[in-house]
């Protein structure tokens, strides 16, 4: 029952709107009740309802006169915590979404569709549509489209609902392969990247796991473990990892927000439109892919082991394509 | 709030908003601006009657931009025998347009889903708006079922310019930004109405009409490396619904246009992670190495991509493609190869 972020005035004033027709519709019900509905604390529905109470309309007299306002049982709130609301002004239904609330809702379902379980298409286009025409405007135009998980999600999802281990073999960022038995807590998600969170057994302790890395899984009839309380948490996705090596790299200033992931600070100017940043790598296997993958916009300068595992890298990369290409390797082979 | 702390006020922001929209609903024909500031809570107990109201005038003016970007439709009416006339402009918001249409209601498990759908969004972009299109949906007091376990699904938009962009879009407003295209090494500044933003195969692209090009155009937000600007005076009228589907249709169609042959080494990064992109065709075993189709939208993208798995990846097709991850992993070999000395002489002038 976090509060979340601080609760801007465009917040409170959204709650005070909402909260109206609800209590419309319950004619005594506890401030507990209420807060649990809401997701707020109960220190929250006092303050909105105290202010309710004393608001209302100017009214013919412009005075805001008793008839005018909205009122309550205040007894009731003060000795019993109940909130009985015995005259309303003005509202007495929910407001609209606007363009962008239904367009992030309406954005978050397609994203969910890829989901298995969420593949019944017709309930989430009607869905949306309910939601389109509940905005006041035509919703804002973002729209995701349906990421494929793959077959390996169902299967993790299975188990974490059967409450089940899994094996698999993982590919971790270093390039090696090893084989883990795993209690699979939660499947997260980040954009098109699928997660696991759970308990590794090889490394005892809590891990996170692509799933685009796992390969040969299959399910045990272990049963997991109770979950420890750090299970429930999604922010534990990415606790960071140890960054120890330092690695120097030049590029135009306009390029340096492709590497804001790596969390660049300055390290000089070398001139002209140009800028020298410094990253925190794990480990090379990740810069030299990296680096690769930025061709003429990145440059690493030093240290000097760092410039030769990236240029000899690449150099293995063009060696390929010296070979003779598979001798009379036709690319509509089996399509 | 800034710079109008001249006169103490013990109303709150809140209590001020929630006023001017209950005293807006209320009116039939409107109130003018002279009767707000001089009888709505909040106003009233600052307003100097016949004397000088500027800053209180530009608290209305923003509040008014606030309470319609809570999707509240707050109107303004021009009177009919005075049209044109500032002075007897009046504002009201129209209880029809204002409740959310009676016929619209939610079952429980809707409501889950709708709940699910809003934790997507639970940092960052979109993450307020999601917090109170939560809150209204709780006023219709329907109780969700329970939320389905194990997943913990998030859209985390990393791009600075999403915000600035989509908002843009909603206004019609014309942006201007620094754009590094992919396979070029300078960038270079658009002129652009926003029209849609998609995520499409794990990417964020903004669709919009290039005003140099005069053509729709389709954007990286990633490659976006510059802030997002208004450009004066650049309105256009937002062309409303069907855009981002036009977008991921256009989006969708060159993706299956487009395929490409690649061989990838077994057991490696590249094996792991391309063999299972979305809709590859299943991988057919040949000597050695693993041969993937892979389709893709754009071939500078891709081979971006391609070059940064080095030896583990070899393209066959199409030959564009091929030579094009020939020649970034040349440059990445060059750049990489002289001296160290040697090479900041020449780059650093």
């Amino acid at each position: 029952m976090s509060a979340g972020p601080a609760i801007g005035a465009s917040d409170k004033l959204t709650f005070l709107l909402s909260l109206v027709p609800f209590l419309m519709d319950h004619d005594r019900i506890s401030v507990t009740a209420v807060a649990d509905h809401f997701g707020v604390t109960p220190d929250r529905v006092r303050e909105a309802v105290n202010l309710i109470a004393v608001s209302g309309i100017p009214g013919e007299t412009r005075q805001y006169l008793h008839g005018d306002l909205f009122d309550i049982h205040w007894e009731e709130l003060e000795t019993n915590d109940l909130i009985v609301l015995t005259h309303l002004v003005a509202i007495d239904d929910s407001p609209r979404f606007s363009a962008r609330e239904a367009a992030a809702l309406i954005a978050g379902l397609q994203y969910l569709s890829s989901l298995p379980e969420n593949a019944d298409v017709d309930a989430i286009a009607s869905l949306m549509a309910k939601l389109t025409r509940s905005a006041s405007g035509a919703p804002s135009q973002v729209a995701v489209a349906g990421t494929d998980a793959g077959s390996t999600i169902a299967v993790v999802q299975a188990a974490v609902r059967r409450g089940v281990q899994i094996e698999f073999d993982y590919l971790n960022a270093r390039g090696e392969q090893e084989q883990r038995l795993v209690e699979p807590w939660r499947i997260q998600s980040v954009d098109r990247d699928w997660y696991l969170r759970g308990w590794c057994h090889l490394r005892e302790a809590a891990r996170t796991f692509r799933l685009d890395r796992m390969s040969g899984l299959h399910v045990t009839m272990i049963p997991t473990s109770p979950r420890p309380l750090e299970a429930e948490q999604p922010e534990a996705l990415f606790e960071g990892s140890a960054s120890d090596l330092e690695v120097t790299v030049e590029l135009a200033s306009a390029a340096v927000p492709l590497l804001a992931d790596y969390g660049p600070y300055g390290a000089g100017v070398p001139g002209g439109d140009r800028v020298r940043r410094t990253l925190g790598v794990a480990h090379f296997h990740g810069l030299k892919r990296l680096v690769a993958g930025l061709a003429g916009v990145v440059e690493v300068v030093g240290p000097i082991e760092a410039r030769a595992v990236v240029r000899d890298w690449a150099a293995a990369g063009i060696a390929r394509y010296d070979e003779p290409d598979d001798a009379g390797f036709d690319p509509l082979v089996g399509e | 709030m800034p710079s109008t702390s001249e006169k103490t006020s013990r109303v709150s922001v809140e209590e001020r908003l929630f006023s001017l929209v209950l005293a807006l609903i209320a009116t039939e024909i409107g109130l003018t601006k002279a009767d707000i500031l001089s009888t709505v809570q909040g106003y009233r107990q600052r307003y100097v009657s016949g004397g000088d109201n500027a800053s209180l005038e530009r608290q209305f003016e923003r509040d008014k931009d606030d309470i319609r970007e809570l999707g509240i439709p707050l109107e303004v009416v021009e009177p009919p025998d005075d049209p044109g006339s500032n002075h007897h402009l009046r504002y009201r918001i129209p209880k029809g347009l204002y409740d959310l249409p009676a016929d619209v209601s939610f079952t429980a498990d809707e409501l889950m889903l709708l709940k699910l759908a809003a934790t997507v969004w639970r940092e960052g972009s979109l993450s307020a708006e999601s917090r109170r299109a939560m809150t209204k949906l709780n006023a219709l007091g329907i109780d969700s079922s329970d939320p389905v376990l194990g997943y913990s699904p998030s859209l985390r938009v990393r791009e600075a310019s999403f915000e600035p962009l989509s908002k843009a879009m909603d206004r019609g407003q014309v942006v201007a930004f620094l754009y590094l295209k992919p396979g070029e090494s300078a960038p270079r500044r658009r002129q652009v109405e926003p029209r849609a933003v998609v995520l499409f195969d794990g990417r964020w692209h903004l669709f919009g009409t290039d005003r140099d090009a005069a053509a729709n155009r389709t954007f990286l937000l990633s490659r976006i490396v510059g802030p997002v600007v208004a450009v004066p005076g650049g309105t256009f009228v937002p062309p409303g619904e069907g855009q981002a589907q036009e977008a991921l249709s256009e989006l969708d169609a060159l993706w299956n246009a487009n395929l490409a042959t690649i061989s990838v080494q077994p057991g490696s990064d590249a094996a792991v992670r391309l063999s299972k992109r979305h809709s590859t065709d299943s991988p057919q075993s040949g000597e050695g190495d693993t041969t993937v189709n892979l389709h893709f939208t754009d071939l500078n993208v891709l081979a971006d991509e391609l070059a940064g798995f080095g030896p583990e990846v070899l393209v066959h097709a199409p030959a564009a493609l091929r030579s094009a991850v020939r020649a970034r992993l040349v440059s990445v070999r060059d750049a990489h190869t002289d001296a160290l000395t040697t090479s900041t002489t020449e780059e650093g002038e």
